[in-house]
Order: C-alpha cells, then structure tokens, then sequence
C-alpha cells in the first residue's frame, strides 16, 4: 500500500469534512455519524464528493455504515475500490 | 441567461416550448377543471423522449444533461404545473433507481419508464409524515413463508399515483429504513384518487393503502438502514430540481401575461402598464425571473458536474423559485383584475398552483432550516 497515496485521500477527505460541518477538528477515527456532528445532507454530499475527486462510483453493495463512519473508514473505502488497497 | 446555454440546450430548449405552446397551453385549462390529465397526453410526453430525458440512452433514455433536463421542466411549468408533476415523480424514481437498484431491477425497470411505457411515483409521504420522513410508519415484515416481506400502510398526497405502474414506496423493516419497488397491480394495494385540490389538480393524486402486500425482497433498492439516508436525497434532488424549474416556468407565465395585459389594457386613455404602481409589481416579477433563471441554471450545472454544492444549490433555486412564483402569480391577477379571477385565466391557475410549489418536496420552513443551518454554519467554519 502506498502511504503518501493514502494520506492525500485521507488529507482531501478530511479537507472537504471540516469545510462542510462545523466542527474545529477531526480524529481518524471519529465516528462522524455516532457523534451528531453531521446534518441531513451530509451522507450524500460526501458520497458525492468522493465520487467525483476519486473517480469512482459508491455502489448498492457498498452502502455499509463501515465504509464511511470515520476519515480511517472513508480512506480505506476510497482505497479499495480504486484498487490500491495492498499495493 | 440564454448565453450560459451551449447551441444544443438552446435548440432544446425551443422544441420544448414549441411543445408547450402547441400540445399543453391550449388545454391546460380543461385538464385542471377536469382534474385529470388526459392520458394521450402522457403517451405525447412519452413519445417525445422526455419522460427519460435524463436516464443514459443505454437504458433507452435521451441521456440529456441536467441543464436541458431542467429547461425542460421550466417550458411544461410554464404549461401546466400539473403536467410537469408527471416529469418530476417520473425523474425521482428513474433517477434513484438508476443510482440504487440492482443490475436485475434497473434491466427489468429502467426502459419501460424511460420509453414512458410504464409511470413511475415516489410513495414517501404518509397521512403523518410529510417534510418529518423519519416518522414512516408504513411497515415491512419478513414473510414467515418465504423470503419476500410483507408490506402495511398507508400514503397519501402522492403525484401520479393515479397513473402510476410502478411505486417506489418508502417505510421501515424493523427500525430500519427502507425502499421496495411495489408494482400498482399487486394484490392488496389500493389506489384511492384524491380530488378537490386547491392546486396541481390534475397532477393525478393518490392515497394509497397497503394491505397485507407481498412484495418480492428482490424488490428492495439499496439496502436496508439507507433508504432515508442515500436512496430518497437522489430522488427528492431531481424532484427539487424539477420543482425549482417549473416555479420558473410559472414565474415566466406570470411575467409574459402580465406585460402583454399591460401593454394593452386601457384604463381611461393610459395603458395599465404606465402606471407606475403595475410597472413595480412588474419589475419586481421580472427581477426574480432574471434571479431565479440563474439560481436554477447553477443548480444544473452544478447536479451535471457532479459536485457535492448541487444539494444545497438545488435547495436555493427551490425555495427562491417557489416563493417568487408565489408572488408573482398574486400579482399577476391583481394586475389582469376580475378577469385574473376566472377559471378561464391563465393566472388565475397559476395563483392555485404557486401555493403547492411553496409545500412539495420540502415545504418553504423546512428549507429555511436546512438553508439557514447551512449558512451560519459557513460562517463558524470561516471562523467569522
């Protein structure tokens, strides 16, 4: 797995994260749906965002709360279905 | 705005206004007295691609893009609001399905609705969950016979339901959300048609009632736990988006009857339209035509681009669309006077069905609190 590849995802993430809620920081694995942090658009607008800056399509199989309950989980997704998960 | 348009969305944009001008204006009249709309008329809509205007063409729709898809329902807005309601809930199931459903659901559905051979309606809205959607109480259970569920419930004010083929219905599978296809034919289901509408009277609502329906799991789209969350935004943003044009398309009706009626109405030796007090309310109509041409142009681009601004861009151009509208069409008949008051009247139309615009998909409050949230929000993050 290439590091510097997964900390730009994480970084770009965790960018477009704290320009869309209002919250100061961010952990990695802070539970961004447990937590309240989040308003009601805010699923699909992350969906949407990774879509677009990644190029990559968030499926029916993919709806899973694992997938994008933290910036680690989001990453990790992001990282997997551009197949670079244990480059 | 026109500038902002590529040479093709112009062309469109004219056949769609062409279409209005021949095929809908003329009778919109008719349709809403009668309350229905006549079903040759849908099979026009059909006929010229625009009931799958935005699904990809390899489903058998025109694969057209946002900009158009909107220009589209701004043109049949200016027709009849009630025609374009028929766009609007046939884009939210498509749309949501396009992005939600199985390879087997999209194979099966996505092509008959796209051809206009099959209606589709988005069964959200329940007797005691309107804008509260996480207060469903139409219910899904695991069949104790098979593996299919079973469905209970009711929903009411639902567009095109009286038409529909096809339901996407909203409730819950335990505590979770979910949506399944629902086929109006299925046994147990009944579709009550609901008339005496203030406004979009011939939009073809329905209540619905669920008895014991058994509907095949292969039917859910998306999994469960995310019907609330991802599968029903895709649907009510391109529902959004076709409310926000179609108040533009009323807003451009009201504008263009309102000049033509100043422009020659008399009153002693002057015409309405030199009195200063009508050149206000008119200036203030064309102002917000102008406003909301581009607040709906840039929800547009903004859903073509794919980006994550396209919600709450959508969410702007509706709310200010919906509420022009509103405006305009009460000032529109206190322009036209008595003759603004007749069922005969364009306008007089328009004032019914501007009131609807403010209250489907997300009434005016609840997209001042999502929008209001938003904003302030911004600025805590600006740190201003």
């Amino acid at each position: 797995m290439s590091t510097a590849e997964e900390n730009g995802v994480k970084e770009t993430v965790k960018r477009f994260i704290l320009s869309s809620i209002a919250i100061a920081d961010l952990d990695d694995d802070d539970n961004l749906f447990e937590s309240a942090i989040v308003n009601s658009l805010f699923a699909v607008q992350l969906m949407t965002f990774i879509e677009k800056t990644f190029a990559i399509e968030v499926e029916m199989d993919d709806l899973d709360i694992e997938n994008f309950k933290s910036l680690n989980a989001t990453t990790a997704f992001v990282m997997r279905k551009n197949g670079r998960a244990g480059d | 705005m026109q500038h902002l348009l590529t040479d093709q969305q112009r062309a469109k944009h004219t056949d769609f206004k062409n279409f209005v001008t021949l095929n809908v204006e003329p009778f919109a009249e008719q349709w809403d007295r009668e309350q229905r709309i006549p079903d040759h008329v849908i099979s026009m809509l059909a006929k010229s691609g625009y009931l799958g205007s935005s699904l990809p063409p390899d489903y058998g729709g025109q694969g057209w893009d946002i900009v158009t898809f909107g220009l589209l329902n701004e043109a049949l807005g200016k027709g009849s609001s009630s025609l374009t309601g028929v766009l609007t809930v046939q884009s939210m199931v498509s749309m949501a399905l396009l992005k939600w459903g199985t390879e087997e659901q999209k194979a099966r559905w996505l092509p008959p609705l796209a051809k206009g051979e099959i209606i589709g309606a988005f069964a959200l809205t329940e007797p005691g969950a309107g804008s509260a959607i996480q207060a469903l109480t139409t219910e899904f259970t695991q069949s104790s016979i098979d593996d299919s569920l079973i469905l209970n419930g009711k929903k009411q004010w639902i567009t095109c339901g009286q038409h529909a083929g096809i339901f996407l219905v909203f409730g819950k599978l335990g505590q979770r959300s979910i949506a399944c296809l629902v086929p109006a034919a299925t046994s147990g289901l009944e579709v009550e048609a609901i008339h005496g509408l203030m406004g979009f009277r011939a939009a073809g609502l329905a209540k619905l009632t669920f008895k014991n329906v058994k509907v095949r799991s292969a039917n859910l789209v998306g999994k469960p736990g995310f019907a609330l969350s991802h599968v029903a935004p895709v649907g009510l943003q391109y529902g959004r988006i076709s409310t926000a044009c179609s108040g533009l398309g009323l807003l451009r009706g009201c504008f263009e009857e309102s000049i033509a009626y100043a422009a020659v109405r008399k009153i002693a030796e002057k015409n309405v339209g030199e009195f200063g007090m009508i050149r206000s309310l008119i200036a203030r109509m064309g102002t917000d035509l102008e406003a909301g041409s581009f607040l709906c142009h840039n929800a547009c681009r903004s859903e073509d681009d794919h980006v994550p601004e396209a919600f709450e861009k959508t969410l702007t151009a509706k709310y200010f669309t919906s509420r022009a509208a509103v405006r305009a069409a009460s000032d529109a008949v206190q322009i036209r006077g008595a003759s603004g008051c007749h069922e005969s009247s364009a306008v007089s139309r328009y004032y019914r069905d501007a009131k609807i615009m403010e209250i489907i998909e997300g009434t005016t409050q609840i997209h001042e609190e999502i929008l209001g949230k938003i904003f302030v929000g911004q600025a805590g993050r600006s740190g201003t």
